[in-house]
């Protein structure tokens, strides 16, 4: 696996990261962060087991980001 | 066998089966319908190139609900569907063959993918158009492991619109 990012930031002056290389795509990024938005911000399901399975996922798929 | 758990939400009678499971939080099954349309929407990926590494995904997850929607505006013909389902990339086309050993990286053998395919798709289809294909690749993926883990019922259905504002969710 790389151990860096495997494309320039989109955004000059921006370190390469999730948003700035996905900005490459902005329509797309736009509406990936509406849709993600609404995992945090509604529903009956409590935040803090979210982030529980979020970084519980994380670890499984051995996502360092 | 399916879910018993999961109910259909009101008044979605007529809408797909995937539809009618994520009508249960409808402002989700929205954002998500327009975040899956943009994937076709950027068009940085042509339509076949993204129908072939949507049933190459489907193929591996086995996933009937997904393998059963087609683009209507990308002809397959026999071989190649049929390639697809055994994982022949020799029907394919050189570019295609490169999303396509992409495509079956991303569900088990994500962590394979070397800087050099990544290298060498930025040069086939730009920075963007890379990005592009790595991000629906991961989401024909992720909405493999939705319907599957739904068990929402495969509708078989051909789809000349924006395959993703029904398709995808059929």
């Amino acid at each position: 696996m790389s151990t860096r990012p495997r494309f320039e930031p989109a955004i000059a002056d921006q370190p390469a990261d999730f948003a700035s290389i996905m900005a490459h795509v902005p329509m797309l990024t736009s509406r990936f962060f509406d849709l993600y938005a609404e995992f945090w911000q509604r529903g009956v399901v409590a935040v803090e087991l979210k982030e529980m399975t979020r970084i519980r996922n994380a670890r499984i798929t051995d996502c360092g980001y | 066998m399916r879910l018993s758990w999961i109910t259909s939400a009101e008044g979605t009678a007529g809408a797909t089966p995937l539809e009618q499971v994520l009508g249960q939080c409808p402002e989700l099954l929205t954002r998500y319908r327009a975040f899956y349309k943009a994937i076709w929407e950027e068009g940085l990926v042509s339509r076949r190139v993204l129908e072939l590494c949507r049933l190459r995904i489907a193929a591996i997850h086995g996933c009937d609900q997904e393998w059963s929607v087609r683009d209507a505006c990308v002809e397959l013909n026999d071989a190649e569907l049929q390639a697809l389902e055994t994982g022949d990339r020799s029907a394919f086309g050189v570019e295609e063959q490169a999303a396509l050993i992409l495509a079956e990286q991303i569900p088990y053998q994500h962590h394979q993918v070397t800087d050099q395919q990544t290298t060498e798709a930025g040069h086939q289809l730009s920075t963007p158009g890379a990005v592009a294909l790595l991000t629906a690749l991961a989401f024909f993926d992720v909405t493999c492991r939705l319907k599957l883990t739904l068990d929402v019922a495969a509708l078989p259905a051909q789809l000349a619109e924006p395959p993703l504002n029904r398709g995808a969710l059929a």
